[in-house]
């Protein structure tokens, strides 16, 4: 078919009332077929099937992170409970000097620690 | 565990459209696999004629099965399959041509024409035949909202009305596009 010929084709595939899948087809003959490349099926199924267990890793691992932060928070508020605790049987009350530590100095016994004088 | 196992089949070569919608919504790869090998074709043949036979036609490709197996939830079956990948590849398609067309409008006329130029020459001219190379420049040369009237129509082998039904327009719309683009596709030929 000469390049006359398939311009004719080409054009008068448009008609409404043209045989357009014998024109797909004859055009298709003539050398015009498309397709992907051979493992384009491979590569579509490990982006959709590879970014799913990365998806899933990113859960597992916010999981994780949950875990751990619950783990450590209820430590730490363990540990302030006894802190609470031992501060109210050392000092006999929980006012902010006990917290500190200052519950029995007064205030020249503190410049003198500090001073040394 | 093992149930599921049976479930999952080797080979769906036989196996209706339906079914392998029903097994990709249960996570099965092979199913969707087979899906992928029924209609590489047809995607291949609406995304490269309407992008050219270039790297990004491959990646648009592969981005249409991607979004075919996120909304499979949402296909009813009350149209083919095939009518609903065509419709996620022509969408695509059209995203981005004008994706390509707003980055080159930033550029000057000149760069928008190489990129012209880039699009048409974009293939393998050793691997094209004669007829291949003059169908794809015209279809390139195309105002897109014609070329892929052009392409449903020509490459595809679709009717008027099929080709309404996938772009989700009326009869009488297509009826006036495609005589529209004949008259641009008798021009650009002429100059081929």
């Amino acid at each position: 078919m000469n390049s006359l010929e398939i311009k004719k084709m080409i054009i008068s595939s448009l008609n409404s009332d043209a045989d357009i899948i014998g024109t797909s087809g004859r055009l298709e003959e003539e050398g015009i077929s498309y397709n992907f490349s051979h493992n384009f099926k491979d590569k579509v199924l490990d982006k959709l099937f590879s970014a799913g267990v990365t998806i899933n890793r990113e859960v597992e691992f916010i999981k994780y992170m949950n875990f751990a932060f619950i783990r450590i928070a209820l430590t730490g508020v363990a540990a302030i409970v006894v802190l609470l605790i031992s501060i109210f049987l050392v000092q006999g009350s929980l006012s902010f000097n006990s917290f500190l530590g200052l519950s029995d100095n007064y205030d020249e016994s503190i410049v003198c620690l500090l001073t040394g004088n | 565990m093992s149930i599921y196992c049976s479930m999952i089949k080797e080979s769906y070569k036989e196996t209706e459209e339906n079914e392998l919608v029903k097994a990709s919504l249960n996570g099965d790869k092979n199913a969707f696999g087979e899906i992928v090998t029924r209609y590489q074709k047809m995607v291949a043949r609406t995304v490269k004629g309407m992008l050219g036979d270039s790297v990004f036609a491959e990646d648009i490709g592969q981005e249409v099965f991607i979004n075919l197996y996120y909304s499979l939830p949402e296909f009813r079956g009350e149209a083919k399959l095939s009518t609903y990948i065509q419709r996620i590849a022509v969408n695509l398609t059209l995203n981005e041509i004008k994706r390509r067309k707003r980055f080159f409008s930033l550029f000057s006329q000149k760069a928008n024409n190489e990129m012209h130029e880039v699009e048409i020459g974009d293939y393998d001219n050793e691997k094209r035949t004669e007829a291949a190379e003059i169908v794809n420049k015209a279809l390139l040369a195309m105002d897109p909202k014609f070329r892929v009237i052009v392409t449903m129509r020509m490459l595809q082998g679709y009717s008027t009305k099929e080709t309404a039904e996938i772009l989700d327009l009326p009869l009488g719309t297509v009826l006036s596009r495609l005589s529209r683009a004949q008259k641009q596709l008798k021009s650009i030929l002429e100059k081929l």
